[in-house]
């Protein structure tokens, strides 16, 4: 048993402020929203009474809702697969010392210092139709010959805003594996080359292996991001043409702040609440048994 | 040719494509700002233009009430980043230095917190800032923007405060001081730098936020940066582009200059901490 001699106050009262804040910033609303979403709301916010899962149900019967959610999914994978890709072979190259990394490192890094805003401004104006200059671009260099329309259907609009997702999600899952590939133990691989291993073999047996925990948790922390980013596609299409572009946080804010639908919002933000939480649980698993492997690891070089 | 210079410039050609793709809108960013408002929409569209017209920040400044919202962005990032550091340095001093049960539980919720993000609450926060009477008041902001930053802070200086040694502190202590002074005289002034880098990322974060700006704030006097310029671009018959991109090029050019000299305490940082 425990021994309850002493409880260590000084602690718990310097943790105090920030729980308290977090727990009335971040706790409060989400009860807030389980209790809208089984309220009638009216138009202006009034509670007009009990109505149990009547939101959800509405929720599940509408197919604007299904829409955004396959496109939820579709954004999801696509952005936090594409960057994935992208991103280890550069956080390899950016690791490996060469002329000029120093310079290549502040580009790539650089979309992370813009606001989503900004970047998803400064691409509306880029692709703009009639005077847009990545139009000009290709027309200069012939890889098209009239000017495109990006933004005005629904599926080219939506891969456009997949391709910026994926520029602007590269710089943070680069920074993790750069971490990771900087605590990757060298010995493995001189002892690897002395054996004649070529760096194919090298990335395949040695690096992909050890950055597993790594590439895990960016997919997880990016899962959480991307799933959530209005930014984007509020900018550049507002979910438009015709709902061809909503996601589910933006049929949300266009539910709760445009239509008024407080209480579907209430359930829609909760469901969503939900998909997250999962994820969280599995990225709070996820870094504890890491933690774990590096409480071992740390024990087994003391001994 | 050296092995080195060989791979120097495999490594440039592999990157060239993204390189070209985040630096591409960057330019046309700068020259839209500034070119002509007659040479905006030329057909077909061309990179060059008549004459520098520098006259368009200004023109800008004045039309899209920049200073303002200059102003307000100011205010929201400021005075977030000094509440956050505040309340995360005793936070992350405890989790650093103490023993005591709940901490695992703590550095999860944590965790969580960081996780939730705005936009799932963002229905329920509004709800709360009218019940608190804090619509378009610019410390809604502040106050979300604190709860939604400290997990990340009080993550960094913790990994930052762990590698500042537990005996220099403790030689204070034998020395008579209490464990107060040692940590004002002592601890703080070393953790300074991680203070430093913590706040200007917090700060980054603020100025950039977009969705809790647009949602609590609606009067326009009261708009920050990023809501600003969205606002001359969203439901606009006419958008005056050559200003937009002005304003923008002012919104980022000094945050991007900041963030590119910081970058690598944050890869440092995140490698300390976070991810490890």
């Amino acid at each position: 048993m425990k021994s309850r001699t002493r409880i260590p106050t000084t602690p718990l009262l310097m943790i105090l402020p920030s729980f308290l804040l977090a727990m009335s910033i971040i706790g409060y609303p989400i009860l807030d929203l389980a209790w809208t979403s089984m309220q009638e709301v009216s138009r202006f916010g009034k509670m007009m009474g009990f109505v149990g899962l009547a939101n959800f149900a509405e929720v599940f019967r509408d197919p604007l809702f299904y829409s955004s959610l396959v496109r939820t999914v579709i954004w999801t994978v696509a952005v936090v697969g594409g960057t994935l890709i992208i991103s280890l072979p550069i956080a390899i190259m950016l690791n490996d010392d060469f002329y000029g990394r120093g310079l290549a490192r502040v580009i790539v890094m650089l979309p992370w210092a813009i606001s989503l805003t900004m970047t998803a401004v400064l691409w509306r104006w880029s692709l703009n139709g009639r005077a847009g200059l990545i139009n000009a671009t290709l027309m200069d260099f012939h890889i098209i010959s009239e000017p495109i329309e990006w933004l005005a259907t629904a599926p080219l609009a939506f891969t456009v805003e997949i391709l910026v997702g994926i520029l602007v999600s590269i710089p943070f899952t680069t920074t993790i594996f750069l971490g990771g590939l900087s605590s990757l133990p060298q010995d493995s691989y001189e002892a690897a080359v002395v054996d004649g291993a070529k760096p194919w073999d090298l990335f395949r047996y040695i690096t992909l292996p050890l950055m597993k925990p790594f590439i895990n948790i960016a997919i997880v922390l990016n899962v959480i991001y991307v799933f959530n980013s209005l930014p984007i596609i509020w900018v550049m299409t507002e979910g438009g043409p015709a709902n061809g572009t909503d996601i589910l946080v933006t049929y949300l804010y266009k539910l709760a702040f445009r239509f008024g639908q407080l209480g579907k919002a209430s359930a829609i933000s909760l469901i969503m609440f939900s998909v997250l939480f999962v994820f969280t649980i599995a990225y709070v698993l996820m870094v504890m048994r890491q933690e774990h492997d590096n409480t071992a690891e740390e024990v087994k070089h003391d001994a | 040719m050296t092995p080195k210079l060989k791979k120097s410039l495999l490594y440039w050609l592999l990157l060239s494509p993204l390189c070209v793709v985040i630096l591409l809108p960057f330019g046309i960013m700068f020259v839209t700002a500034l070119r002509p408002r007659d040479e905006l929409f030329v057909y077909p569209p061309t990179w060059t233009f008549s004459e520098f017209r520098w006259e368009n920040f200004v023109e800008m400044w004045v039309k899209t009430n920049f200073g303002g919202a200059l102003l307000n962005s100011l205010y929201v990032s400021l005075t977030s980043t000094v509440i956050a550091i505040a309340l995360s340095i005793p936070a992350a001093y405890a989790l650093s230095r103490y023993r005591f049960s709940g901490k695992g539980l703590y550095r999860n919720f944590l965790l969580m917190t960081q996780m939730m993000s705005p936009i799932v609450l963002v229905l329920g926060l509004f709800r709360l800032m009218v019940h608190l009477n804090l619509v378009n008041s610019l410390n809604s902001l502040v106050v979300t923007y604190v709860a939604f930053n400290m997990a990340f802070t009080i993550w960094m200086l913790q990994s930052y405060f762990n590698t500042i040694p537990r005996e220099l502190e403790e030689a204070s202590w034998i020395d008579g001081a209490t464990g107060f002074t040692s940590l004002v005289k002592i601890f703080l002034p070393l953790a300074i730098p991680a203070m430093v880098v913590t706040a200007i990322f917090t700060f980054i974060n603020s100025w950039n936020e977009f969705v809790l700006a647009l949602t609590l704030i609606r009067s326009q006097n009261d708009y920050t940066l990023p809501v600003q310029i969205f606002s001359q671009v969203a439901g606009r018959y006419q958008v005056e582009w050559h200003h937009v991109m002005a304003a923008t090029v002012l919104a980022t050019v000094p945050v991007a200059i900041v963030f590119s000299w910081l970058q690598r305490y944050l890869i440092r940082g995140m490698a300390l901490g976070a991810v490890k």
